[in-house]
């Protein structure tokens, strides 16, 4: 017994190991086969068929519903030209921009893809964005008209890489009934401190535990790096300059920080949330700061009254921009490109942003859009977005920190986390995380010295 | 035998081997063209790809063993394979041993038990992102069936996913309850397969229950248990799904494992060369405890 389990084991041995070997040289041979035949393959295509733009998007619900009405109309408009879109969705932003990246390794990228405000950099960083200017020209786009802040964060060196479509701001958005029943008045607050005074009417406790918040933070996966950059520009802080000089452990930032640690482990009117949407839906909670391009779902969803209003203030005002644009990949064929770019405008011109603005939540991001007759009756009807839109006049584009910085968004994340779940002290925590950033953001440096040298 | 004789014999000979040959060659070819394009190419690739930064995109920068200093330096890397020796050990355990008492249980003749093998192997036929989901809304504090369970008996629900003491046990008690009617199944079948007559003869030598437990049962089913170690280890390394839709590794890294990790860096962080450490330690992790297993089952385990 023992001396055939011995044999079997070493023949099992000498046929891995013969396996190993043989596997390198068979697919050193047959490494290359596979791509000529998608060449071939790909190269057959586009004859024999009538021009197809390619987007991948990320919006699922109410929002992939007005998505979906956009191209179908697009596509009815284009159907004399024998033009098509074909709109497929690939997951959140994350999972689009890595099915992006996985394409583009592939040389199978889609032509105009939604980039979120986080990812659109680093596709640019690696050239792989098409400069817009010169289709931007021929295709008669009215760049000036797109709102100043959203427009310029997608412009570099003199060149437009990235197009405002679905872009947001964080908005603070209460329950006019729990405010109510609470005898506050019908208006967000004006400055945190306000909210804090307001606060202990708004909860309510089932022993030492907070059943009902006055507010809730996200996780990291959530954004609550987005949605605290404001709250640190209140105080005076920020994450970052322009130029990648970290700015984390400067006083003021970790202030902020401290005030959010606060509200959870020292005035405990807060608590760290899985779904803060949920949790004010739910009644849970009594306010929130969140993007307004929840506004849609919460409309169709909510059971009470909610009110919107701007951010409240510190010592300063501070709200940032966000949410997703439209880029031209160049693998895309130049055939193809004006009609990428008549995509890009035509979604985002003022008629179809009335729409999309309308059915999302997303800020109107023309000019014209925000102030037409279609535009002003709908304040009317449904104030909460008006406030919204005033208030993206005063906002400021993000800080490098987030945006630029690989993964930036979940390192400044995951350290509110620690602040607001663990209780940790906020100094030691930005401490922790300005180190992480500087030395993530080194590679980016290089690369941005290269790219736009 | 000498001359034109010798070669003749010598041909035949050869010949017959060539055709062996040829024979072990189309056999073995199709197995090995596919495991050389999916499993040995990916792992030498990967070998080369933990000794790059890289983010996909751009040009590969060769760091030799910078990446593994990196991870091997930081805290959170060490917390992530605490993690995942946390939840390797915990799931493993439990699923072998409520999966052995439960099929105990099954093992004898109770009312519906045709009707209960089904309900506790249904779990194992579901996907394990919507399981995840399922047990979001369980788990939740606030408005979740096990709040409501707890209330009965004066508990109130922990914030399972919330709180980093309780996140590790969340996805554990759901891993442990997707998996464990895999364990039942194969225990089952390993119970059923050993032959009455030692247990009859035990009895005969004065064995009570327990004696019968420890000296028939136990020994019989040790092949079974090798084989549910090895995979329902390989498997609790590899969970993925159930971490993924209930707390994407938080919070606050709290339910990061290494495959979970090696996600995180390489399609959160783009980060492709430290997402191939994490592969390479997940690798050797696997690789080690399967040897270890193997010598252990060479002394211990019994096949009849």
């Amino acid at each position: 017994m023992s001396r055939n389990e011995h044999r079997s084991i070493s023949r099992r041995g000498l046929l891995k190991a013969m396996s190993a070997g043989a596997g390198m040289v068979a697919l050193a041979a047959c490494a290359p086969a596979p791509a000529v035949t998608t060449e071939s393959e790909s190269a057959a295509a586009p004859a024999a068929e009538p021009l197809t733009v390619l987007l991948w998007s990320s919006y699922s619900g109410k929002n992939g519903e007005a998505e979906q009405a956009l191209v179908d109309k697009f596509n009815e408009e284009m159907a004399g030209m024998d033009l098509q879109v074909d709109y497929q969705v690939q997951g959140n932003y994350e999972e689009t921009a890595q099915k992006v990246t996985a394409a583009l390794q592939a040389q199978d990228a889609p032509d105009v893809a939604l980039l979120s405000d986080v990812w659109w950099f680093k596709f640019y960083l690696n050239q792989t964005l098409v400069p817009l200017n010169d289709l931007i020209e021929s295709q008669n786009v009215e760049v000036d008209d797109y709102h100043a802040p959203l427009i310029e964060e997608g412009y570099r060196q003199g060149v437009y890489w990235w197009i405002p479509f679905a872009r947001s701001t964080p908005l603070f958005y209460y329950n006019r009934e729990m405010f109510d029943a609470a005898g506050l008045p019908d208006r967000g607050p004006a400055t945190w401190e306000e909210f804090g005074e307001w606060a202990p009417d708004l909860v309510s406790r089932n022993g030492d535990e907070l059943e009902v918040a006055a507010f809730v933070h996200p996780d990291s996966a959530s954004y609550i790096a987005w949605l605290f950059q404001g709250v640190a520009w209140q105080y005076g802080g920020a994450y970052s300059d322009p130029d990648f000089t970290m700015r984390m452990t400067e006083e003021e930032t970790v202030a902020a920080g401290r005030f959010y640690h606060d509200t959870v482990h020292a005035y405990g009117w807060a608590r760290p949330s899985k779904s803060i949407g949920e949790d004010f839906l739910n009644g849970f909670s009594a306010a929130m700061m969140a993007s307004t391009g929840s506004m849609g779902g919460l409309r169709a969803n909510a059971e009470f009254e909610f009110g919107t209003a701007f951010l409240p203030e510190h010592d300063f005002f501070g709200c940032c921009t966000g949410g997703a644009g439209l880029g031209i990949l160049n693998t895309t064929d130049a055939d193809i490109l004006p009609y990428a770019m008549d995509y890009i405008a035509y979604v985002s011109n003022p008629e179809n942003t009335v729409f999309w603005s309308k059915s999302t939540g997303y800020m109107p991001v023309r000019k014209s859009a925000a102030t037409s007759d279609e535009m002003t009756s709908y304040y009317e009807e449904f104030p909460q977005f008006k406030t919204a839109v005033d208030q993206l006049e005063l906002t400021r584009p993000q800080d490098s920190a987030r945006v630029w910085v690989p993964n930036g968004d979940q390192i400044i994340g995951k350290g509110l986390e620690r602040v607001t779940v663990l209780g940790e002290d906020a100094a030691a925590v930005f401490a922790d995380v300005n180190e992480t950033l500087v030395n993530e953001a080194a590679p980016v440096l290089e690369t941005l010295t290269v790219v736009e040298s | 035998m000498t001359g034109p004789a010798f070669r003749q014999a010598r041909a035949k000979v050869s010949s017959a081997e060539r055709k062996e040959r040829l024979l072990f060659a189309l056999l073995v070819g199709p197995n090995l063209f596919l495991f050389s394009i999916f499993t040995y190419w990916p792992l030498v690739y990967n070998g080369y790809l933990s000794m790059v930064r890289w983010d996909f995109l751009g040009p590969k920068v060769w760091v030799g063993f910078g990446n593994f200093r990196h991870l091997f330096t930081q805290d959170e890397f060490a917390l992530v394979l605490w993690n995942t020796a946390v939840f390797t050990v915990s799931t493993v355990g439990l699923i072998c041993g409520f999966g052995l008492l439960i099929a105990l249980l099954l093992n004898r003749s109770l009312l519906w038990r045709d009707g209960v093998r089904a309900v506790v192997f249904s779990p194992v036929m579901l996907s394990g992102a919507a399981m995840g989901i399922v047990w979001l809304f369980i788990l939740d504090p606030r408005y979740g069936l096990l709040d409501v369970l707890l209330g009965y008996v004066g508990l109130d629900s922990p914030n399972w996913l919330l709180d980093t003491r309780w996140a590790m046990a969340g996805v554990i008690i759901v891993h442990v309850w997707k998996n464990l009617g895999y364990a039942v199944v194969i225990i089952l079948a390993g119970l059923q397969a050993i032959p009455k007559e030692l247990y009859e003869a035990a009895l005969v030598d004065g064995a009570g229950a327990f004696g019968r437990f420890h000296a028939v049962t136990l020994p019989g089913l040790s092949p079974i248990f090798f084989f549910l170690f090895v995979t329902t280890m390989l498997a609790s390394f590899q969970s993925f799904d159930i971490i993924h839709v209930m707390t994407e590794g938080g919070p606050v890294n709290a339910t990061t494992t290494l495959i979970y990790n090696l996600y995180d860096e390489a399609f959160k962080a783009t980060r492709a060369g430290r997402a191939a450490v994490s592969a390479v330690v997940l690798f050797l992790g696997m690789f080690a405890i399967t040897l270890i297993q193997m010598r252990f089952s060479e002394r211990h385990v019994h096949y009849a």
